[in-house]
């Protein structure tokens, strides 16, 4: 019960995080609804495995980029989640279009990236330093600076075109 | 939009986030149970019926076998009997390397490795089963033929109307399917080659 009581504190202090995840990794709502319980799902499955080694919200990212590339083979199967109406709605859904309009755009151009980029453009949004990101993503710290300066070639180009 | 305009846009949207905490206690139980409940159901179901008529069909075959009287209906029978034990074997371990990416413990690198190895594997089981399959379709009509019809097909005329059919039926399918595997293939070299970079 203890545990369960953390994970569900855990879950709800890092609530942005899942959604963030699960948005960028999914092309429709029921897709992002499906990810982010498959990802509360592996969260709690992997949650006695944590061992404090980390921080919560770098093992956070771990699992959830993990589960976003399994999600990548999934086909959707209806019937098998809780049903996206008792689900929270996404804060681009509040009434505020122009706010809306603008998260759908930067959205738009994470998605054009590769596979690879979106993780590591994920975590640098996110605040996160190369040596974080680079602990996260399993690549070296230069080859992140390396692969975000080709990001940002990557972004002026297709602002340009 | 450049990338630390992103960034900017990114950290108001990570505040209107926060400011709106939605996720109830109830709400992350019943995700993790009724996820526990669909893993546990989830389990291959098609493959699995598929491996128990696959099963049942060599069971039969196996019993009957001394039914088959002639070499050349042994030797279909031979042929039937390790094709319907190899079918749900490979389809199984197809499954098993499209959903081997350890979610804990790996790094980002590692479980895009493993996704993209996954998918090349799972291409090359799939095409394993491919044929397989256009074998089985070829075998297992002398043997049922001899076994429930009693007949011996190869001394039927329209036999050879059978094979040509499914040769022709199969030749089609093959096109289909291997283009969709093709667009797989690219799809994990891409990756392959990103990690390279």
């Amino acid at each position: 019960m203890q545990n369960k009581n953390e994970f569900i504190r855990v879950v709800q202090e890092n609530e942005g995080l899942i959604y963030k995840v699960a948005k960028l990794y999914t092309d429709s709502r029921e897709d992002e609804q499906d990810l982010y319980q498959e990802i509360i799902y592996q969260l709690w499955k992997s949650f006695d495995g944590f061992r404090n080694e980390s921080k919560i919200s770098t093992w956070m990212y771990r699992i959830a980029l993990n589960t976003s590339i399994v999600h990548l083979n999934r086909e959707r199967r209806k019937g098998k989640y809780v049903p996206i109406d008792e689900m929270p709605a996404p804060p681009s859904d509040n009434g505020n279009t122009l706010k809306a309009e603008r998260i759908e755009a930067l959205y738009a151009h994470i998605k054009n990236l590769n596979t690879v980029e979106k993780g590591i453009v994920l975590l640098y949004l996110e605040g996160k330093s190369y040596e974080e990101i680079a602990g996260i993503t399993g690549f070296s710290v230069s080859n992140v600076g390396t692969r975000l300066g080709r990001i940002k070639q990557k972004l002026s180009s297709q602002i340009k075109k | 939009m450049e990338l630390e305009e992103m960034k900017i846009a990114w950290e108001e949207m990570s505040a209107d986030i926060g400011r709106q905490k939605k996720i109830t206690d109830s709400l992350i139980i019943k995700m993790t149970q009724i996820n526990y409940r669909n893993k546990t159901l989830k389990i291959a179901v098609p493959e699995t019926i598929g491996s128990f008529g696959c099963m049942a069909m060599a069971l039969y075959i196996a019993i009957h076998f001394q039914e088959l009287h002639t070499w050349y209906l042994q030797g279909c029978g031979l042929i039937t009997l390790i094709t319907l034990v190899l079918l749900p074997i490979i389809s199984f371990r197809s499954i098993y390397v499209i959903t081997a990416v350890q979610v804990e413990g790996n790094k980002y690198k590692e479980s895009l490795l493993q996704y993209a190895n996954g998918k090349k594997k799972f291409v090359a089981l799939q095409k394993m089963n491919f044929y397989l399959g256009a074998i089985l379709l070829v075998v297992i009509l002398p043997v049922t033929g001899q076994l429930i019809g009693g007949k011996d097909v190869f001394k039927q005329h329209w036999i050879w109307l059978w094979f040509s059919t499914s040769f022709i039926f199969f030749y089609i399918l093959a096109g289909r399917i291997f283009r969709k595997y093709v667009n797989i293939i690219t799809e994990a070299q891409t990756i392959l080659r990103e990690l390279e970079e």
